[in-house]
């Protein structure tokens, strides 16, 4: 269970990113946090595991402060909380294989990870997790050579080499097509549903977290601005998707209906 | 001149501080001043500029022309004797100078922004100055295109001279009196199998200053067929000269059976008191060389050899010790690692600066302190090699540590990963190709460098390639410019080869 406790971040710069922002993800759940860019989405995710560095306000991770942790300790949490990126943040000339691995880097021993030893158990991990993601005939290619959704495959095989009981997912679709972010966004979901993985995920297509979400909120210049479930987000009023997205926003349906939304 | 930022509302409205005819007057006296002072000052910087550069080198050429003379007029006027082509130039500056003063009254009135014609005039005159100052000589360039022929044919088509065959000579000499005494000196004694001369008569009177001496029949056999025979006369005090005879050294060519027969007026010779009396023994000798047996490299080509070995492996030395050096220096050169804090940033201001003194003094200065330091050789060639490396490759590996990715390090930090393994996962990964590129590329550059620094005393080929063009030993250069122009030639294609492959 994550809890968040009047988070705040206020940049070198003076930008205040978060203002007091204060929720939970409970185990299982699958969190989408809505926003336009700027709103403050991926500061809240890069806070949680502090590569970011809140400013104010409480972090905790199962029982223990993540703000507080001393660095062997958040290594230990950030371990247990998985991550993926919107640009993937694959290392790009490495073989897919070792992008993988490296999600590996934080039960390792400082020596080996350092000559890339990684134990036979290791391997055959990443080798279950490539096929888990569906691309397990891509292990020796490049990085770079593969196509944007295999390579958000690879970044989530990353996660899963981590055994995470939550994936932080900033904006993972957004460089990709629709018809790819479905594919991507099923995957989290399964490892959802499957593993009883929670997941935390930053959005800006309303459908798309219509059809994935458990739970949702809304962030609008730092402060959360709506709290709903699956069911009150489809019946979201105009007024209500105007609180987030702003006065100008217009609806805009990125092409999927009801019937694609999983039983 | 043309200058659209005279366009500018904010520029055009600053208001004239003198009235047209004094801005007229003041670039007559400064020439610039009255246009700055109607306030376009870029322009009136540009003309002050244009003219003094031009009017400073002109007075200059003046006087260059004209070195011996003191007085202003008469340099002047020996000057433009001596190169008429020197007045025209003087018209022009004239003309620029005018034209300054004209435009300064135009500029008071109104903010005239043309004056392309003066720029193509300022420029014309740079150019005549530059042909003059560079000493182009297109006459003497066409006239004696022929003097570059032969050291150009040796360099293009040095092979003669990369083998040598073994030489064998042949000998025999004739003993010959003069004067001529009662008994002069019986034919030599033949021994069969070796060359053997006689001369007819065996005495007679040497040559003197516009009055010839005998003539001399020499009739040899036992030679190598087909060969060119020369001639040397040893005087009585062992002094030995080639034979000279009609403007040219005396040679014959032995026929199909290794014999010959020659006509020989007796040289000049001016014999010491010192020898006593006559009458002197002197000697008359027919020499031939033949080349026999097997080519072999000669020596120039095994020193060639010898010293492109040495170079390549000056330049990897110098590329190795560049890249072990330049390594650690590179991260204190990246402002995304050092911009932390102000230390550390004032770390990178160092390390930045120190690297572009290294790099702005050329390898062939170093080259030359170094064999100052450590004296001539390949080792300070090294030296030369790894000072410049060290500054090239620390601005290109930190420029590439600038330009990695912050996003993996980001994803590798979030596994949990602590800070070595972040830079041995994220960053070193990234780093690799472009190092490994710029790195090939380096050795390719200090192998190209390692010629040049020879010349200086840096060792490697190129000491020995400027010794030999110093000694008009065209063929033998030539030697080094090939063995230069492949082994370059071999490196680029396979730099270019390793480059791509981690691209």
């Amino acid at each position: 269970m994550l809890e968040i406790k009047n988070l705040t971040k206020v940049y070198e710069d003076g930008t205040v990113a978060l203002k007091n922002v204060s929720f939970e993800v409970a185990d299982g759940e699958f969190l989408i946090v809505i926003g336009l860019s700027g709103s403050g989405k991926s500061t809240l995710l890069r806070c949680i595991n502090r590569l970011i560095e809140p400013t104010e306000g409480q972090i905790i991770w199962d029982g223990v402060d993540v703000t507080a942790a001393e660095p062997e300790e958040l290594r230990a949490i950030r371990r247990q909380i998985g991550m993926i990126f919107q640009q993937f943040n694959l290392v790009k000339r490495s073989s897919v294989l070792n992008n993988v691995l490296s999600g590996r880097l934080g039960y390792m021993s400082p020596w080996s990870s350092l000559l890339y030893r990684f134990s036979a158990e290791d391997l055959q991990r990443a080798h279950q997790a490539l096929y888990r993601v569906g691309i397990p005939e891509q292990a020796h290619k490049r990085a770079n050579e593969l196509s944007g959704g295999q390579q958000q495959r690879v970044g989530i095989a990353r996660a899963l080499m981590q055994e995470p009981k939550i994936i932080l997912a900033d904006e993972p679709v957004a460089s990709l097509d629709p018809v790819l972010a479905v594919s991507i966004l099923g995957h989290l979901q399964r490892l959802n549903l499957e593993d009883g993985i929670s997941i935390l995920c930053s959005l800006h297509y309303l459908d798309l977290v219509k059809i994935y979400a458990t739970r949702v909120i809304g962030l609008r210049d730092g402060e959360i601005v709506y709290r709903g479930t699956r069911e009150q987000i489809r019946r979201m009023t105009d007024a209500e998707f105007q609180e987030i997205y702003g006065a100008e926003a217009v609806r805009i349906s990125a092409g999927l209906g009801e019937g694609d939304v999983p039983a | 001149m043309t200058n659209n930022r005279q366009n500018r509302p904010e520029t055009s409205a600053r208001p004239s501080l003198v009235s047209a005819p004094v801005a007229a007057l003041l670039s007559l006296i400064l020439p610039g001043l009255g246009q700055v002072l109607a306030g376009v000052w870029r322009r009136g910087l540009l003309l002050f500029f244009s003219f003094g550069s031009s009017a400073g080198l002109l007075a200059w050429r003046i006087r260059l022309a004209a070195r011996r003379e003191n007085e202003v007029v008469k340099i002047f006027l020996k000057a433009i004797r001596l190169q008429p082509f020197l007045a025209a130039l003087v018209a022009a500056v004239v003309v620029l100078w005018l034209w300054i003063a004209w435009d300064a009254r135009r500029q008071v009135q109104d903010r005239h922004v043309g004056g392309a014609g003066v720029l193509v005039l300022v420029l014309l005159i740079f150019f005549a100055l530059g042909w003059q100052i560079t000493e182009i000589d297109l006459y003497k360039a066409v006239t004696q295109i022929n003097e570059a022929g032969p050291p150009l044919a040796k360099i293009i088509w040095p092979w003669e001279k990369a083998v040598t065959q073994e030489e064998s000579y042949a000998t025999a000499r004739a003993e010959i009196s003069t004067p001529c005494m009662d008994n002069p000196p019986a034919p030599p004694v033949e021994v069969p199998g070796q060359p053997y001369i006689v001369v007819e008569p065996t005495c007679g009177v040497l040559s003197e200053s516009g009055k010839p001496g005998t003539v001399l029949t020499v009739i040899g056999h036992g030679y190598a067929p087909n060969t060119k025979t020369v001639f040397w006369w040893e005087d009585p005090l062992g002094r030995e000269f080639r034979i000279w005879q009609m403007g040219e050294y005396l040679q014959v060519q032995t026929d199909e059976n290794g014999a010959f027969d020659a006509q020989i007026t007796m040289p000049i010779i001016v014999i010491p008191p010192s020898a006593g009396p006559g009458p002197h023994i002197q000697h008359l000798e027919a020499r031939q060389t033949t080349s026999v047996g097997a080519y072999k490299p000669s020596q120039e080509l095994m020193l060639a050899i010898e010293r492109m070995v040495e170079t390549i492996f000056l330049g990897l030395m110098a590329t190795l010790f560049g890249v072990v050096l330049a390594v650690p220096v590179s991260f204190t050169a990246a402002r995304n690692l050092m911009g932390t804090s102000r230390i550390t940033l004032a770390v990178y201001y160092a390390t930045r600066t120190v690297l572009n003194i290294i790099r702005s003094i050329e390898p062939l200065i170093w080259a030359i302190i170094a064999t100052v330091w450590v004296g001539l050789g390949p080792f300070a060639g090294i030296i030369a090699l790894t000072l410049h490396s060290i500054a090239a490759l620390g601005k290109l590996y930190s420029e590439a540590i600038e330009g990695i990715d912050p996003g993996p390090i980001e994803a590798i930090q979030a596994t949990g990963a602590n800070w070595l393994q972040t830079i041995a996962h994220a960053v070193v990964p990234q780093m690799i190709p472009p190092f490994v590129s710029f790195t090939i590329y380096r050795w390719d550059i200090n192998v190209r460098m390692s010629t040049i620094i020879g010349a200086v005393g840096g060792g490697g080929i190129g000491f020995l390639l400027i010794q030999w063009i110093r000694l008009l030993d065209f063929r033998a250069a030539g030697i080094a410019v090939w063995f230069i122009a492949i082994t370059v030639a071999i490196l680029d294609y396979v730099s270019a080869e390793i480059r791509q492959r981690f691209a």
